[in-house]
This record gives C-alpha cells, sequence and structure tokens, in this order.
C-alpha cells in the first residue's frame, strides 16, 4: 500500500490448525496472496514445534538457514519484510519444555525474560520493529489484578522491553478481551506501571470493543503510548462477564456456551461490525502515528478470502492506493 | 503515466464457504459483492461472465445494465466479454448440422438483443458440439460450421461484439490441422479465435504457435494453466470429458503452477511481439477441486502476472 | 462372524464458522464427531494424551467422556497415544539423561485414565531420525531401557507400552526393529504394527505381524500409496509434510494405488486368533480436498465388505 500509514499483515490467519501451513509451496501462496493484494510486510504469529517454520525462531532459521535467507524466502513472495512479531510468553511451548508460566508470578519472571531472548534476537535479525506480546494469562484462570499485581507484571515488561531496545526493537503490549488485565483502568494502571521509554501498548481494535473500550476514544487519550495497531471488526462485544467463563477460548470464543458465538473476529467492512474503523484510522492520520498498522482476520475462515476483502476496504473505503 | 496495453479481466468461476457448503458467487447479493470486492482487491480491471448468468441477472439485479452497474461500484470497469456456453444437441443446435442453424441464428438475434444495454467486446463460444457428436471431423463438417459463425458473425458484429472462437480439448475442433481449416473457411470479418492456453495445451496444441500463426484473427485469451495432456479416448469420453476422463480429475490449474505446461512467458512474449493491445482474461475453473481455494488461486494468479508476465509487457 | 473389536483415531476435521478445525473447537462439534463415528459402528476410541485434559474439561472428567462414548455405542477407551516426535533437551528417548522427565509424563498420562480399562499406551520409541543419526546399536538400546521401564510401570496399570513406528522414526529398518525388539522384554514391550508406516519404511507389515504375532496388540490400519525411496524420511525438520516428492502419504484403506493387502493381514490375524482391537486411521484426510466424515466411511465400507468376507 502506498501511504503515510504503513500497513502490514498477520500471517497467523494462515496458520490455524497445528500443521496446515508447513510446506514453502503453500506459504509462498500467502505471500503471493498478500501481495497481489498490496501488502508488503507481514507479522508473524509465535508457535512452538517443527510444523511452525514460520513462527518458532530457531524452526524458522532451521527451514532457511539464517535471516537473510528468511528474507530472501519472503521476498520470493514479493514481501520485503517483517514488521513484527506477536507471542504469548503463557503459551507452554516444546522448546522450553511445555513449562507453563505467569507474568502475574514473579517466581517466573526470570525464566520469562530468558525465553524472549530467541524473539527479540529475532525480531533484530530480520529487522522487525516491535515484539507484540500478551502482557497477562487470561482472565478466568486467576483473580482481577490489584495494583500491587500490575506492578509485578509492569516491572516483568519493562526488563523485557530493556532487553529489546538494546537491540533497537521495540516491545508492545497487546491488550486482548480474555485477558485478566480486561478493564480500561487496569489496561491504564498496567502502562502506568511500564516504563513508556521502554513499553509501548499494541491496540487491537476487535480485542478492545469486545472488551467493552471504545478504541477511537482510547486512542485519542493515550495516542503518545501506542506503537502498535491490529485493525480487525467484530459483530459481538462482551455482555461484561462472558470472559469470565471457565475455558474462555473455548466457551467464549468458539461458542463452547453462553450465547454460543462460533466466531467473534471478523474483516474490515463486515456487515454489523461493530468497530468504527473509518474514525480510528482518521485518528491515527491526525496524530501522526508512527508506526505499523497491521491488519487482521484471524480465526475468521477461508485466509485469502478474507485478506482479499480487507485489501478491498483499505483501497475503497479507506482511499489506501494499493501502490 | 504511460499509457496501459493490456488490461486483466477474471473469468466467472468461483465457489466460496457457505453456512450450507460451498456457492457460487451468484448465490446472493451479497456473496457477489465479496467475489467482486476480492476480484477488484487483487488488480482485475474488469470481469468476464457466462451469458446464461442473464437470467440471474435479470432477477437479482434488474438485467445485465443493472448488473453491470453493481460491478461499476465495485471499482472494476465493466463486463469485457461473454461466454455463450451453449446446450449442444444434434437435434436441434448443432454447427455441423445445417437443419439447425436457423435455431442457432434466431438464439442470438435474441441474445445479442439482451446484451445490447452494455457494451461487450466479445461473445465466446466454443464452435463445434462435444467431439464424440462430431467424429468423425470431416472437411464437409468444417465448412458448414464455419459458414454458421460467419452468419452468426455478422449478426454480432450489428452490435459492435466480436464472435470468437474457443477450441476445449474435448470440442470437436481441437487439433491443430482441423483448427487451422476452420480459421481458412472462415470470413476474418465476422470470425475470431479466443485463445484458451490451457484447452490447447491438453488436445498437445501448443498455444504458443498456434497464436503466432493466427495472431491477426485473435480477439481475446483465456490464460490458465494445466499439468496433463489428453491421451487416448480423453477427449471423447462420455458424457464430459473435463469431469469424467481418467487422465486426471483436475485439469485445470492457475499460471504459475508447479508443473504447468503452458509457457506463460513465450506466450506473453508473443503477445508483445504483435503488439496486441487490449484484455487478457484469466481464469481457473474449478479451482477448488483437490484441496484448492478460488480465493488463494486468483491471487497468486494476479501475482504472476504483475510479478511475472507484467516484466514482458505491460 | 465379522470382525466387530474395530476402534477409530482420534484424527478429525470439522467445518466451523473460523474455518476447518478439529473437533475440540466446541463440545458440539466433539459431540457431533462422536455420533459420526458411533454411526459407523466403531466401538473403541484411542486419542492423543494431549487430548486428555481437553476432554476432561469438556465433558467434566475423562470417565464422563467415556460415558458419553458408551452412550454411543462404544465400548470405551481403548488407547491413548503419546509420542515425542521432536527431540529438546527435555525430552529425547534416545538421549538417557531425559529419560526421568519421560517416565514422568507418562505417568501422568496414565494416572489421567485413572480407573478406565485403557488397554494400550501406544509410544513412539524414538524421535526424528535425522535428530538421532547415526542409529547405532547403543542408541537403540537406551531407547529400549526406557521403554522397558515405562512398560514396567503401565502394567502395574492394566495396560501395555505397546510401539509404534514412524517412517520417518530412527527404529524404521526391518534390522533396527529387530534390534529394538532384542532390546526389549516381551513381557513389558509389545509391537502396535501400522500397516502404511512400515510400508513406507519398505517394511513388509503382514510378515512383521508374523514375526511378532506374540508381541502385538493393536494395528493402525491405513493405507499409502509411496514408498519412500528418496530417504524423504530424513528431510529436516519434518519429513511427512516438508517431503519434497509427496503431499500426501497417508490414505484411508481402500483407495486406488494403495500398497497394504489388507486382505492378507487380516487372514493372518483371523488365523493366529488375536482378539485385540483393529484400529482405523486416516492422518491428513483433508490434503487433497478430502473429507475425515467421507474418508472415514469408505474406510468402514472396506471393512463391512472386503475384511468382512476375508474375516469370517
Amino acid at each position: 500500500m502506498k501511504d503515510t500509514l504503513r500497513w502490514a499483515y498477520a500471517l497467523n490467519q494462515w496458520n490455524f490448525r497445528l500443521d496446515v501451513f508447513v510446506r514453502h509451496s503453500d506459504q509462498l501462496r500467502a505471500l503471493k496472496t498478500l501481495s497481489a493484494c498490496g501488502f508488503d510486510h507481514v507479522e508473524l504469529p509465535a508457535g512452538t514445534g517443527r510444523w511452525d517454520n514460520l513462527a518458532r525462531p530457531e524452526v524458522i532459521l532451521l527451514n532457511h538457514g539464517d535471516h537473510a535467507g528468511f528474507l530472501d524466502f519472503l521476498r520470493r513472495g514479493s514481501v520485503r519484510g517483517v514488521s513484527s512479531v506477536y507471542w504469548d510468553p503463557g503459551q507452554p511451548v516444546e522448546e522450553e519444555g511445555w513449562a507453563f508460566r505467569s507474568t502475574a508470578n514473579r517466581h517466573d519472571h526470570d525464566a520469562i525474560v530468558e525465553s524472549a531472548k530467541p524473539f527479540v534476537e529475532f525480531c533484530a535479525g530480520v529487522g522487525a520493529e516491535q515484539l507484540v506480546v500478551r502482557p497477562v494469562g487470561s482472565a478466568w484462570m486467576s483473580p482481577p489484578p490489584d495494583a500491587h499485581g500490575l506492578r509485578t507484571v509492569g516491572e516483568l515488561w519493562n526488563r523485557v522491553g530493556e532487553l529489546a531496545a538494546a537491540v533497537g526493537v521495540g516491545l508492545a503490549l497487546h491488550y486482548d478481551c480474555l485477558g485478566a488485565v480486561h478493564t480500561e483502568a487496569e489496561l491504564v494502571g498496567l502502562l502506568e506501571a511500564t516504563d513508556p521509554a521502554l513499553v509501548g501498548l499494541a491496540l487491537d481494535t476487535a480485542e478492545f470493543t469486545i472488551g467493552g473500550i471504545d478504541p477511537v476514544a482510547f486512542y485519542q487519550r493515550h495516542a503518545g503510548r501506542v506503537t502498535h495497531v491490529h485493525l480487525k471488526d467484530t459483530r459481538y462485544a462482551d455482555t461484561g462477564q462472558e470472559y469470565r467463563m471457565p475455558g474462555a477460548e473455548t466457551t467464549m470464543l468458539r461458542g463452547g456456551a453462553g450465547r454460543r458465538i462460533e466466531r467473534w473476529f471478523f474483516e474490515l467492512g463486515t456487515e454489523g461490525g461493530l468497530v468504527d474503523v473509518k474514525a480510528f484510522v482518521a485518528a491515527l492520520r491526525s496524530r501522526a502515528y508512527p508506526g505499523w498498522v497491521v491488519v487482521e482476520s484471524d480465526h475468521g475462515g477461508n485466509p485469502a478470502e478474507l485478506a482479499m476483502l480487507n485489501s478491498w476496504y483499505l483501497q475503497y473505503e479507506l482511499s489506501v492506493a494499493k501502490s | 503515466m504511460s499509457e496501459r496495453r493490456i488490461k486483466w479481466s477474471y473469468m466467472d468461476h468461483w465457489r466460496s464457504n457457505g453456512p450450507a457448503g460451498p456457492v457460487d458467487q451468484w448465490h446472493s447479493h451479497r456473496t457477489m459483492s465479496a467475489f467482486l470486492k476480492q476480484i477488484k482487491a487483487v488488480g482485475f480491471d474488469a470481469i468476464d461472465t457466462f451469458d446464461f448468468r442473464l437470467w440471474q441477472m435479470y432477477g437479482d439485479y434488474g438485467g445485465p445494465a443493472g448488473y453491470q452497474q453493481m460491478v461499476q461500484d465495485h471499482g472494476l470497469e465493466r463486463i469485457v466479454n461473454t461466454f455463450h456456453a451453449a446446450d449442444y444437441d444434434l437435434r436441434d443446435y448443432a454447427p455441423h448440422v445445417p437443419e439447425t442453424h436457423e435455431r442457432i441464428l434466431e438464439d442470438f438475434r435474441v441474445t445479442m438483443g439482451h446484451w445490447s444495454v452494455i457494451q461487450l467486446d466479445n461473445i465466446i463460444v466454443m464452435p463445434a458440439t462435444l467431439y464424440y457428436d462430431m467424429e468423425p471431423v470431416t472437411a464437409d463438417k468444417l465448412k458448414i460450421t464455419a459458414e454458421l459463425w460467419n452468419q452468426v458473425g455478422e449478426i454480432t458484429a450489428g452490435y459492435g461484439v466480436r464472435l470468437t472462437c474457443h477450441h476445449e480439448f474435448f470440442c470437436g475442433i481441437q487439433s491443430e490441422p482441423d483448427i487451422d481449416t476452420f480459421y481458412a473457411y472462415t470470413d476474418p470479418r465476422y470470425v475470431s479465435l479466443f485463445v484458451d492456453t490451457a484447452q490447447h495445451c491438453i488436445a498437445s496444441v501448443d498455444p504458443v504457435a498456434l497464436y503466432r500463426r493466427h495472431a491477426h484473427r485473435v480477439s481475446g485469451f483465456h490464460f490458465k494453466d494445466t499439468r496433463d495432456v489428453a491421451t487416448g479416448d480423453d477427449h471423447r469420453h462420455r458424457p464430459d470429458s473435463e469431469i469424467m476422463a481418467p487422465t486426471t480429475g483436475k485439469w485445470f490449474y492457475e499460471m504459475g503452477t508447479p508443473h504447468g505446461l503452458v509457457d506463460f512467458e513465450a506466450m506473453m512474449t508473443a503477445v508483445r511481439d504483435n503488439e496486441y493491445r487490449g484484455w487478457i482474461s484469466v481464469e481457473h475453473d474449478k479451482a477448488n477441486k483437490d484441496g484448492g481455494d478460488f480465493s488463494e488461486a486468483t491471487a497468486v494468479a494476479r501475482w504472476y502476472a504483475a510479478n511475472v508476465l507484467e516484466e514482458i509487457y505491460r | 462372524m465379522a470382525w466387530s473389536k474395530w476402534s477409530y483415531m482420534d484424527h478429525w476435521v470439522t467445518e466451523t464458522p473460523q474455518g476447518p478445525q478439529p473437533p475440540s473447537f466446541n463440545r458440539a462439534h466433539m459431540d457431533r464427531y462422536v455420533k459420526q463415528l458411533s454411526a459407523l459402528g466403531f466401538r473403541g476410541f484411542d486419542t492423543f494424551f494431549f487430548y486428555l485434559p481437553m476432554l476432561a474439561g469438556m465433558y467434566g472428567s475423562v470417565p464422563a467422556f467415556e460415558r458419553f462414548l458408551q452412550d454411543n455405542g462404544f465400548d470405551k477407551i481403548t488407547g491413548i497415544f503419546s509420542a515425542y516426535p521432536y527431540a529438546t533437551r527435555y525430552t529425547a528417548p534416545h538421549v538417557r539423561e531425559t529419560h526421568d522427565r519421560i517416565f514422568a509424563d507418562c505417568e501422568a498420562t496414565v494416572r489421567a485414565v485413572d480407573g478406565l480399562s485403557v488397554e494400550n499406551f501406544i509410544v513412539m520409541p524414538s524421535t526424528t531420525y535425522f535428530q538421532v543419526e547415526p542409529v547405532t546399536e547403543e542408541k537403540i538400546k537406551v531407547m529400549a531401557d526406557l521403554w522397558n521401564r515405562v512398560g514396567r510401570m503401565t502394567l502395574e496399570h492394566g495396560m501395555k507400552t505397546t510401539c509404534h513406528f514412524e517412517f520417518w522414526g530412527a527404529i524404521r529398518t526391518r534390522e533396527q526393529l529387530d534390534l529394538f525388539f532384542s532390546h526389549t522384554d516381551p513381557e513389558l514391550v509389545f509391537f502396535f504394527c501400522d500397516t502404511a508406516q512400515h510400508t513406507i519404511a519398505g517394511v513388509d507389515p503382514v510378515q512383521m505381524f508374523r514375526d511378532y504375532r506374540d508381541r502385538c496388540t493393536g494395528f493402525h490400519f491405513k493405507d499409502t500409496h509411496t514408498v519412500d525411496e528418496h530417504e524423504a524420511y530424513r528431510t529436516p525438520p519434518d519429513p511427512e509434510l516438508m517431503a519434497p516428492e509427496v503431499t500426501r502419504w497417508f490414505y484411508e484403506m481402500g483407495t486406488d494405488g494403495g500398497l497394504v493387502d489388507f486382505p492378507a493381514l487380516m487372514r493372518e490375524i483371523v488365523a493366529s486368533g488375536y482378539d485385540g482391537w483393529l484400529t482405523v486411521e486416516h492422518d491428513k484426510a483433508e490434503l487433497g480436498g478430502g473429507s475425515y466424515a467421507e474418508a472415514t466411511c469408505v474406510a468402514k465400507w472396506y471393512i463391512d465388505n472386503v475384511l468382512a468376507e476375508v474375516s469370517r
């Protein structure tokens, strides 16, 4: 896309199940799809194991030799680079013996900082600007954070932020609708517990909306802390306590219980979308937002179709020139 | 910015996943809108349609003009070509059977009347019945067929639309000698050639050489690929070669597919050498077979056009 | 009488609003999956060790899930599959220092099915070939020691540790298989015959069964169209998915081009007096536009119409 804002696309929607996005030829098709849609940078989702060869740094490097080899691979699909990498330290991984860690637990902090290193190094190696992280685990697994809890989490991310800053990589905390940091007050509390020079906020428009926070108003109030954006839509907002259902990843986000809504995230321009995408993007422009705007539509269905519909929206509703 | 000599149109084949299984884009306004957005998003300039869609156009969009308006509202230029996919039948609709000609001519008079509310470039036909209904293919049959299309072409020319022939691997006129003979019998004012790269390859006809030989008669292209050449009786397999021939269950692929047989770079070079200006139609029938996906195939095809072919000629 | 002890190995993909997903997507999809298997007449259910927590969460407990199976005509959960396909510094069967951790994992899995009567504790005895090579007798012995230890423990809980050999595992040739079995205690470590995996590795599964009949406690009945003649088995990091020559290795029984002689194997099984479970499996049936539902129906048709003739 040709614009003052920098547009990227998230690859997570192609890796929708375990082992379906592994062969290089299939991955090149996805990259070409994105290129045809006008995107030339991608955000990688973290993963684990030999099947996550676009997601786990060691496995990426095993597949492509080194960072330059990986970038060459992307270029074969006309993608020029990596904007960012998304990582959830609370997700057990094979490379760490499936250890379960919580950012809210101070005793886990050393191990989490250690486990951040492959991602920080990878971002630096491929020229990715941001390491985007899930700051806390799901709300249904723990009590709501108090001031002390937010400080504990903040300390961890300051440490990781320092590690990242040392190699020129930014750190952005990604709010999600299931996270233990749920309300606007809690989110602001977490931000205040971090050093603005080291830690930014990744604002995901759909996650905010589902969680009951107006992304446009929040951005207007806290633009200085927003260093990364995920742009996607939703048709539903949490009625208030759904995120607390046990197993909310399944019971809420996959319709296992409650209102039985089996799909929450949608492409831009979807019927009945709740995100005021135009107002949000206008707000980004008005503040000369300097970071990446990563368009995504994970957990949604046919990945190519969703990317193409998102591209159309950018071109025709947001008047972003393709080239 | 220099004017583009080549523009890209997408030919009407699509499936998306609906709540009740796969549906084509004509299923509803919503699915049509999603289709048009995707076509435009990856950089196509226009679309081609089958002309049996006329009835859905009338029913859902008020007619071809109303449907074209929807196409244009999504940022695409227009409908460039229509494919007249007739139900050939030896009893009453067969180009090599003179007794059926009046019916065919009347069909085209009516069809062109329907389409006259917009401006098409081409009306594309398969110029013969299925091979097994025409064989043995004789010079006489080719002559009768050519005479029919001369008359049809005169009708369509009256509407400013070129009558152009597309040779399926399973149609009566598919071998190189028969194609050359057919064009020798037809009037270049009224009958054009529409080169389908995959169909010709499958029939063991080199599409690049064919194009170079008949370039002055060519009014358009289907750029699609194949991985197989028809063997044995594939081309005359009853009742449907494309779907049921033993060689493969999937004949067609998007441009640039691995192990594809069409030399698109040579094709594009020939297009450039002949200074062809106008539309190239991209097609990949049944892209969703064997785990494929229309959205992705279309994006990848347009990537190929932009990054490989337009480097040769644009 | 036709063989009726058929179990199904838990691989499935279903269409959801979020695209094609495993049936663990939510409880409604999981129920539908079980019902589909039930409709075809499967009586046993084999699953992966890492699904047990999900099943417990979804149904209230693993025994509650088994009761749901039973309400749908199943006898029980018949087998649990446990594996370390990829060697890490924490777990690698050929590395003795990791054995305590693997043993502890196996104990945890066994505890998860406490109180049930699961028959087979199916293991992948090694990780990927390329992480083990060169494959030496010493390394095979180390792996054998591990599974002897695990096998003794699982037997105490009524389950047999039974070894399933991938074509891309370190123990793959007939010589390596024989060596492994010679180093393991026949009272503690058993043989699980995957017809496709052996065929791909150039090993005759029917002959394997003949030679290891007394140690055989189960089968994966699945087919392949390809013998690995390009050393695909050593392709890092994943031979099964990334072999350049092959996009699909596994097929349901009864496809054109299938290499496994299922009627011959069935005759041997019936003649031998084996009375355990026969398990249907077809990994990645969705490749090339396939569907698990259809593949499973076709496999069951094959059982009911082809193998039934042999097993009468």
